[in-house]
C-alpha cells in the first residue's frame, strides 16, 4: 500500500470516528525472513538444536535401514537355507517351466520319497530329497552345512544325511546305508557321501538327500522351491502362480514360516516404538532447549506484541522458526543417514558372533543395512512432527505474557 | 485527542497491594508534548502503559477518538497499538537479529506498507534521523544515541496517532538525550502525533507542551 494512501485510509477513519482502523496482515514472507534471521544470529542456540535433531534422525534413519537389514538377513537365512521364497506342490513335472516368469531367480524340482534308512538293526524312518546337486548348490546353502564328507555330486549313487541320523544309524562316511520301503522291503543301497548339521531341529530331524537319478523307484511326490530375485515382491509371484497353476497348492513363506513373519512384525513394531520414543525424548529436549532460546529472546517477543504482533502472529513465528530448524535439521539428518547406510549395505556388520546358535541366521550372520521408503522417510517426518509439538508449550508461554510484564521483568 | 477518566490501578505482589494510579484524569490534545516526571515507582511506566494498551486500569476509561480503548477486546487493542502507537523504550530495544532497514520495516509491514511506499519511508526516516547509509547496519554496530533515534525513527514510522517513550533519554549523555527529545518533539507537532515521555530528566520540562507530575501514583500537578 502506498504510504499517502495509508496516511488518507487512517485520517478517513479518524474522521468518521470508527475506532481501531482496519487489519492487515502479518506478510507470511516477513514473518519468515524475521524467523531465519533470528535463527541465523542466534547461531549457537541454533547450532544445539540443529545437533540434536540432526544426530537423532541420522541415528534413526540408520537403525531403521538396519532393522530392515535385519529382517532381510533373517528372511534371506531361512528361505535361502533350502525351502526359497515359495513353496509348491501339485504341480505336474511337465508343468514346472512355467514358474519361470520375471522376477524369479531359479525354480528347483525335488522330489520326495518316505522310506525307511538301515544299517543293521537300526532302522531310522524319514523323507529322502530327490534334488539336482548342481542346481541346489546354486541356490540354496544347504551344502555349507556339511560338517563331513561332501555334498553329493549329480551321477553318484551317493546320500546326505544329518549328523542325528549318522549318530543313530552309527554310520560314517562311505558307509553303505539300506533304503527300505515303508513296508520294511529292500529297495537299494547308497554310500554315505556327505553329513550336515543346520542346527534347525526339522530340517536336522528326518530329511536326507540324494541325486534325482538315485531315488529308488516307486511313487515320488514333486515339489518346487522358487527362489526369487532380490527385491520381488513374494505375494505378487504368488498369485501369478495361482493364476498360472490353479489347481497347485503354492504358498509363500509368510505362510509356512509364520514364526519368521511375527517375528518380523514385531522386529517392526518394536522399531515404531523405539522411534516415538527416541523423539517423545527429543521433543521434550528441543521444547526445553528451545524455550530457554525463547525466553533468551523474551524482550524481543514483548516488544514486538507492543508493536501490535498479534497472537496467531506470535505462534506463526515460532512455529516458523522450529519448522525451520526441524525441517533443515530433517534433511541433514537423512542425508547423515542415508550416507552411513550406503556404507555399511557395501560393507556389512558382521554379527556371527552373536549368531551362531539362531536358526533365523544359519547361513551368514552378516547384515546389510536397506533403505525403504518408510525407512528413510519415517524418522525425519516425526522429528517434524515433534518439533511442531515442542513449540506448543513455548508459544503459549508467549502468548500468555502480557507485553508490560515482559518488557518490565527482562 | 486523548481523555483519561479517573484511571486507576492496583497491583498485588509479594509485598501487597501497590496503588501504582489513583484517579488520573486528563486530556491530551493532537500534536501535543506531554512530559510526565516522578520518581521511581511514582505510576509514570504504568500510565504509559495504560496509554498504551499495554496495561488495562483496574478502574476508569481512556478515550481516544471517542473510543473507550480500555474496553476493546486484546485482539483489537492489539490492532489498535499496531495502527495508532508508537513506542519508544529505555533502553532503544530494537529487534538485535534485524538490520537497521529491517527494524524499520517491522512496523510497516505490521500496517500492510510494503514495496515502493516502504523503502521510500525507510529512506525518508533515515535522511530525516540523519543515517543515511545505516541500512545494513546491526544494532549491536550503533551507539546509544544512534540507536535511540532508530528506535524514535521506527515509533513514527507508520505515522501513529500517539507516541509514548519510556525515560528515551536514559542512556545518553544529556546533550544527545535533549537533542532527541527535542526532535522528538518538534516531529511530532508537524505531524500531529501526541507525545508522552515519561523521564526523570527535569532539564527536559522546558521543552514540553505540558507537565504531568506524579507522586505515588497520584498526579500532583499539571502544567
Amino acid at each position: 500500500m502506498p504510504y499517502r494512501l495509508f496516511l488518507l485510509k487512517k485520517r478517513i477513519c479518524k474522521a468518521l470516528n470508527k475506532g481501531p482502523p482496519i487489519y492487515s496482515t502479518m506478510r507470511f514472507t516477513f514473518l519468515f525472513k524475521i524467523a531465519s534471521l533470528t535463527l541465523w544470529r542466534s547461531w549457537r542456540a541454533s547450532v544445539v538444536l540443529l545437533f540434536m535433531v540432526i544426530s537423532a534422525v541420522a541415528a534413526l534413519v540408520f537403525l531403521s535401514a538396519l532393522a530392515v537389514g535385519t529382517n532381510d538377513a533373517m528372511i534371506r537365512n531361512s528361505t535361502g537355507l533350502f525351502s526359497g521364497q515359495i513353496a509348491g506342490t501339485g504341480i505336474q513335472e511337465l508343468e514346472t517351466h512355467r514358474l519361470q516368469i520375471p522376477g524369479v531367480k531359479q525354480v528347483l524340482i525335488r522330489r520326495q520319497l518316505e522310506i525307511l534308512l538301515g544299517n543293521g538293526e537300526s532302522l531310522e524312518s524319514l523323507v529322502l530329497m530327490g534334488v539336482d546337486p548342481a542346481q541346489e548348490k546354486a541356490a540354496t546353502a544347504y551344502w555349507q552345512k556339511t560338517v563331513a564328507g561332501t555334498y553329493p555330486a549329480t551321477g553318484e549313487e551317493t546320500i546326505f544325511i544329518s549328523q542325528d541320523t549318522a549318530k543313530r544309524l552309527k554310520l560314517a562316511i562311505g558307509d553303505t546305508v539300506n533304503l527300505l520301503n515303508l513296508k520294511g522291503f529292500p529297495l537299494k543301497k547308497l554310500a554315505v557321501a556327505g553329513i550336515f548339521k543346520t542346527g534347525i531341529s526339522h530340517l536336522d530331524q528326518g530329511l536326507a538327500f540324494c541325486p534325482t537319478q538315485a531315488l529308488p523307484t516307486g511313487e515320488t511326490a514333486l515339489s518346487v522351491a522358487v527362489f526369487l530375485q532380490a527385491d520381488t515382491p513374494v505375494e505378487s509371484i504368488v498369485t501369478q502362480y495361482r493364476q498360472i497353476l490353479p489347481l497347485a497348492s503354492v504358498s509363500a513363506w509368510t505362510d509356512f514360516m509364520p514364526d519368521l513373519k511375527q517375528l518380523i512384525d514385531l522386529d517392526s513394531v518394536c522399531m515404531a516404538i523405539v522411534i516415538t520414543l527416541v523423539f517423545a525424548i527429543v521433543s521434550v529436549g528441543i521444547s526445553c532447549t528451545f524455550l530457554i532460546f525463547t525466553l533468551k529472546n523474551l524482550r524481543e517477543h514483548g516488544i514486538m506484541k507492543a508493536m501490535g504482533l498479534l497472537p496467531g502472529d506470535t505462534a506463526l513465528l515460532l512455529v516458523t522458526q522450529i519448522g525451520l530448524l526441524t525441517v533443515f535439521a530433517a534433511a541433514i539428518g537423512t542425508l547423515a543417514g542415508f550416507l552411513t547406510v550406503a556404507i555399511f549395505s557395501r560393507t556389512g556388520i558382521d554379527i556371527s558372533a552373536f549368531t551362531s546358535h539362531n536358526q533365523y541366521f544359519s547361513v551368514s550372520g552378516i547384515l546389510y543395512p536397506r533403505l525403504t521408503g518408510l525407512a528413510l522417510l519415517t524418522p525425519p517426518l516425526v522429528a517434524i512432527l515433534f518439533g511442531m509439538a515442542a513449540t506448543i508449550w513455548p508459544t503459549i508461554y508467549i502468548i500468555r505474557k502480557n507485553p508490560a510484564d515482559i518488557l518490565r521483568s527482562v | 485527542m486523548i481523555t483519561l477518566q479517573s484511571v486507576s490501578k492496583l497491583y498485588v505482589s509479594g509485598r501487597g497491594h501497590i496503588q501504582a494510579l489513583s484517579e488520573i484524569s486528563f486530556t491530551a490534545e493532537e500534536g501535543q508534548g506531554i512530559i510526565l516526571v516522578g520518581r521511581s515507582g511514582s505510576g509514570k511506566t504504568t500510565l504509559l502503559n495504560c496509554i498504551g494498551t499495554l496495561e488495562i486500569p483496574d478502574s476508569g476509561a481512556i478515550f481516544y477518538n471517542g473510543t473507550d480503548i480500555c474496553r476493546l477486546s486484546l485482539r483489537r487493542r492489539t490492532l489498535f497499538r499496531r495502527r495508532e502507537m508508537g513506542f519508544v523504550f529505555q533502553a532503544a530495544n530494537l529487534l538485535p537479529w534485524l538490520t537497521v532497514a529491517e527494524n524499520l520495516q517491522f512496523p510497516l509491514e505490521l500496517n500492510g506498507i510494503r514495496g515502493k511506499a516502504q523503502r521510500g519511508r525507510i529512506e525518508e526516516l533515515l535522511g530525516t534521523f540523519g543515517l543515511a547509509g545505516y541500512e545494513k547496519a546491526l544494532p549491536v554496530e550503533l551507539s546509544g544515541g544512534e540507536s535511540q533515534r532508530i528506535a524514535f525513527a521506527r515509533a513514527i514510522a507508520h505515522a501513529p496517532a500517539i507516541l509514548l517513550a519510556d525515560e528515551p533519554t536514559a542512556s545518553l549523555d544529556t546533550s544527545t538525550g535533549k537533542q532527541l527529545v527535542e526532535l522528538m518533539i518538534t516531529l511530532c507537532r508537524t505531524k500531529g502525533t501526541t507525545l508522552f515521555i515519561a523521564t526523570h530528566d527535569l532539564e527536559l520540562l522546558a521543552m514540553a507542551d505540558r507537565v504531568v507530575t506524579l507522586k505515588d501514583g497520584k498526579m500532583e500537578q499539571r502544567t
